[in-house]
C-alpha cells in the first residue's frame, strides 16, 4: 500500500527530473508501482500534490515559529518578519521544486493555482497578528482598511516569493532585505499616521462647519 | 531587466537623489548662461559654487555609503575645506535598527543556532550603530561582550552607490572618468573590506598582537569562533568616547596620555607595520577608567608599499627639500609630478606641494607638537580652500595611496586637536 509520502516524493522527483508533469496519472503510477486507486485515495490531480505541498510548508513554517523563545515578546510586525525569515529559510530546501511549481504559472498577477491551499491558511495566520496588534494599539484600526490588511500581507507573501527566486546573492540575502524593507514599510503604513490625523481633522470640520460662516469666510 | 527588478526602492530613491541634482545641476547651467547673455564679463565661478553646493547638499542627504565616498574623494584636494571637515566626524551608515526576526535569522544563518543559545545573555535592542551594523550587548561565562551585526546587502549597496556617484564626481572634481577610476577602485576596495567581517576580525587580532607593547592602549579581546562574515564579539570595553570624556573636564596632563597613545599608536603602525587602521574617526575609540586608549573596529586597514612609502616618508622626514632635484623626483614617484608636464608646471607643483608638505609635516619638524594650536589649523583649512579653488588642482594627482594615508594623518590630527593634547613626536620615526 502506497502512502501520501511516496507519491508525493515520486511526483517531486519526476517534475524535476523531467521539468514537467507526468503524461498522465495511469503511467505516473505504473513507475511507481502503486495502483491508480492508491493514487485516488490521497490525491485528485497532479495539481493537488502541489498544492498540498505548500499548504505543508506554509503550516511547517507557523508550526516552527510560534515555538521559538521569543515569539510570545515579537510585535505583531516581528511576528511576520518573523514568518517570512523562516519561510524562506525553509524553502531553501525546496528551491528547485518551488522555482519548478511557480514558473509554470508565469508572471501573471492573480494567485497562482498552487499556492489556492496556502493562501488560506496564510490569512488566518496574518489576521491573527493583525487583531493582535489592533488590540494592542500597535496597528490602527480604520474603518473598511483594516480589515484588508491581510491582503496586503498576502501581496508581500506573493511579492517576497517572486523576489527569493530570482535572487542570486549570496545565502540570499537580498531576499533577507527585501523582506526586512518590505514588512517595516507595510506595517509603517498600518500605523498610525499623519494621514489619520489629517482625516479626523477634515471629518471634524466638516462637522462643524457652521464654523465656517460664523468666522465670516 | 532582473536587477531593476530584483533591486529594493532604495536604489530607485537614491537614484531618484541623484537624478533631482542632474536637474539641478542642468538649472544652475541656464541660469548661469541666461545671466551671460546679459553679462557677457561673468566667470564662471558662481556656477562652479552653485554646482558644488546642490551636489554637496544631495550627498549630505543620501547619507550611507555614498557621502562617504564623496568625502573621501574630497580628500583629494589633499587638505579638506572647513565645511567638509564639520561633516567628517558624522559619516554614518544611517540606516534603521534591524529587527529582532533578522538579527535571530543572521545568527542561525552563520551558526545555525539562536543567539539565546549561543550566549547566557544577549540584548535583542541594539545599543548603538556602528558604520556598517549595529552593536548589542552579550554575556558569556560572566564577560561582557559586544556583539556587531551588520546590516545585509552593504556590500552591493557601495558598489551601486558608487556607480551612481561617479558622473558627479566628474563634474564636482573635473577629473576626467580615466583619472577618477583610479580613485574609485581604491576606494571601493577599501569599503567592500570593510564589509568582510571575517577578515576584520583576523586583522583586528593581528593588530592587536603587534601593538601590544604600546603604552596606555589596549584592545578588547576578539572571538573568533563567535564571529562570522556578518557577526563579530569581541569584549566589551568599558569607557568614555572622545566627546563624553573631554565633557568629563580631564586634566592636560590625562589628556597628553591619551593624545601620545593615540600618536604613539599612528605612528607604530605607519612605520613599523606599514599598515594603519585607516579609520580615525572619534567613535572607534574609548577612553577607558584606568585613562588608557581603547581601539575599536579594524575594518578599513591601509597597506603602504614601498613605492609609496619611502618617497613620501623621505619628503616630511629627511632634508631632502634642501634638494630640490630630488625632491622633484620624490614628487614624480608619487606621481605628484607628472611625465608631460611642462617645466613652467613642474616648477609650479614643485613649489605648491612643498608648501603644502612642509605644512603637513609640521608637527614631525619638532619634538614635540602642541595639537591645540588654532594657528596651525586655520593654516591647514586656509590652505585647503586656496588649494580647492586652483584651477591647476582640478586635475588628479598623486597616487591613490594618499587617499587613505591623508585621510589617516587628518582624522589623527583632528582628534588630537580636539583633545587640546601636547605629544612627543619622535616617538616612532619613519626608516627611510
Amino acid at each position: 500500500m502506497a502512502t501520501a509520502i511516496q507519491i508525493k516524493k515520486g511526483y517531486v522527483d519526476y517534475v524535476l527530473t523531467h521539468n514537467e508533469q507526468p503524461k498522465s496519472v495511469y503511467s505516473f503510477v505504473k513507475k511507481l508501482k502503486i495502483s491508480e486507486a492508491d493514487f485516488y485515495a490521497f490525491y485528485a490531480s497532479f495539481e493537488s500534490i502541489e498544492k498540498n505541498i505548500w499548504f505543508e510548508l506554509t503550516v511547517e513554517t507557523i508550526d516552527e515559529i510560534q515555538k521559538q523563545e521569543l515569539w510570545l515578546q515579537y510585535s505583531a510586525r516581528e511576528k511576520m518578519l518573523s514568518f517570512f525569515y523562516s519561510y524562506v529559510e525553509l524553502l531553501k530546501n525546496h528551491r528547485s521544486f518551488v522555482i519548478y511549481s511557480l514558473k509554470k504559472h508565469g508572471k501573471r498577477l492573480a494567485t497562482p493555482e498552487v499556492l489556492a491551499g496556502a493562501k488560506p491558511i496564510f490569512e488566518k495566520f496574518a489576521e491573527e497578528i493583525i487583531n493582535e496588534g489592533l488590540e494592542t494599539g500597535e496597528l490602527a484600526d480604520r474603518k473598511f482598511f483594516a480589515k484588508r490588511y491581510k491582503d496586503a500581507l498576502w501581496v508581500q507573501y506573493a511579492f517576497i516569493l517572486n523576489f527569493w527566486m530570482d535572487d542570486d546573492s549570496d545565502g540570499f540575502e537580498k531576499t533577507d532585505e527585501a523582506i526586512e524593507r518590505g514588512i517595516q514599510v507595510t506595517f509603517d503604513l498600518f500605523q498610525r499616521s499623519p494621514i489619520d490625523n489629517l482625516f479626523e481633522y477634515g471629518k471634524f470640520l466638516t462637522q462643524h462647519g457652521k464654523l465656517k460662516e460664523k468666522m465670516g469666510f | 531587466m532582473k536587477t531593476q527588478e530584483s533591486m529594493p526602492t532604495t536604489k530607485v530613491e537614491r537614484s531618484a537623489k541623484f537624478v533631482k541634482t542632474g536637474f539641478q545641476i542642468g538649472g544652475n547651467y541656464i541660469k548661469h548662461y541666461s545671466k551671460k547673455i546679459f553679462n557677457p564679463a561673468l566667470s564662471r565661478d558662481e556656477l562652479n559654487e552653485d554646482n558644488a553646493s546642490d551636489i554637496y547638499n544631495s550627498l549630505s542627504e543620501l547619507k550611507g555609503s555614498a557621502l562617504k565616498i564623496a568625502q573621501m574623494l574630497s580628500m583629494d584636494k589633499n587638505i579638506l575645506p572647513r565645511a567638509y571637515v564639520d561633516r567628517f566626524t558624522q559619516s554614518q551608515y544611517n540606516a534603521p535598527p534591524l529587527s529582532g526576526p533578522l538579527i535571530v535569522r543572521t545568527f542561525t544563518k552563520s551558526f545555525g543556532k539562536t543567539p539565546e543559545k549561543i550566549y547566557d545573555k544577549f540584548n535583542i535592542k541594539s545599543t548603538h550603530a556602528a558604520s556598517i551594523g549595529q552593536v548589542h550587548e552579550a554575556e558569556l561565562n560572566g564577560k561582557k561582550l559586544a556583539v556587531k551585526i551588520q546590516y545585509p546587502g552593504v556590500g552591493d549597496s557601495i558598489s551601486s552607490d558608487l556607480k551612481l556617484v561617479k558622473p558627479f564626481a566628474f563634474r564636482l572634481l573635473g577629473m576626467s572618468e580615466k583619472e577618477l577610476n583610479i580613485y574609485i577602485a581604491e576606494v571601493e576596495e577599501r569599503l567592500l573590506e570593510e564589509t568582510d567581517y571575517v577578515r576584520e576580525v583576523r586583522s583586528s587580532i593581528e593588530f592587536a598582537e603587534a601593538c601590544k607593547n604600546l603604552n596606555n592602549v589596549v584592545f578588547p579581546t576578539y572571538y573568533p569562533e563567535l564571529s562570522s562574515s556578518r557577526i563579530i564579539t569581541m569584549d566589551w570595553i568599558e569607557g568614555l568616547h572622545l566627546k563624553e570624556f573631554l565633557q568629563s573636564n580631564p586634566s592636560q596632563e590625562v589628556k597628553n596620555k591619551i593624545g601620545q597613545a593615540l600618536w604613539d599608536f599612528y605612528n607604530f603602525q605607519q612605520h613599523e607595520l606599514r599598515k594603519v587602521h585607516a579609520d580615525p574617526h572619534p567613535g572607534n575609540f574609548l577612553i577607558t577608567k584606568d585613562e588608557k586608549l581603547g581601539a575599536i573596529d579594524f575594518g578599513c586597514i591601509k597597506e603602504m608599499p614601498d613605492d609609496f612609502y619611502y618617497p613620501f616618508f623621505s619628503l616630511t622626514s629627511t632634508d631632502l627639500f634642501e634638494d630640490k632635484e630630488k625632491t622633484i623626483e620624490a614628487f614624480r614617484a608619487l606621481q605628484m609630478i607628472l611625465p608631460n608636464d611642462s617645466p613652467a608646471q613642474i616648477e609650479f607643483y614643485y613649489k605648491s606641494y612643498k608648501e603644502m608638505i612642509s605644512l603637513f609635516a609640521k608637527p614631525y619638524v619638532t619634538n614635540t607638537f602642541d595639537f591645540s594650536e588654532e594657528q596651525f589649523f586655520e593654516d591647514l583649512y586656509t590652505y585647503g580652500e586656496k588649494v580647492a579653488k586652483m584651477p591647476e588642482f582640478k586635475q588628479a594627482r598623486g597616487v591613490k595611496h594618499f587617499i587613505y594615508i591623508n585621510r589617516t594623518n587628518f582624522g589623527l590630527y583632528n582628534i588630537l586637536h580636539e583633545l587640546k593634547a601636547t605629544v612627543r613626536t619622535d616617538t616612532f620615526k619613519p626608516h627611510v
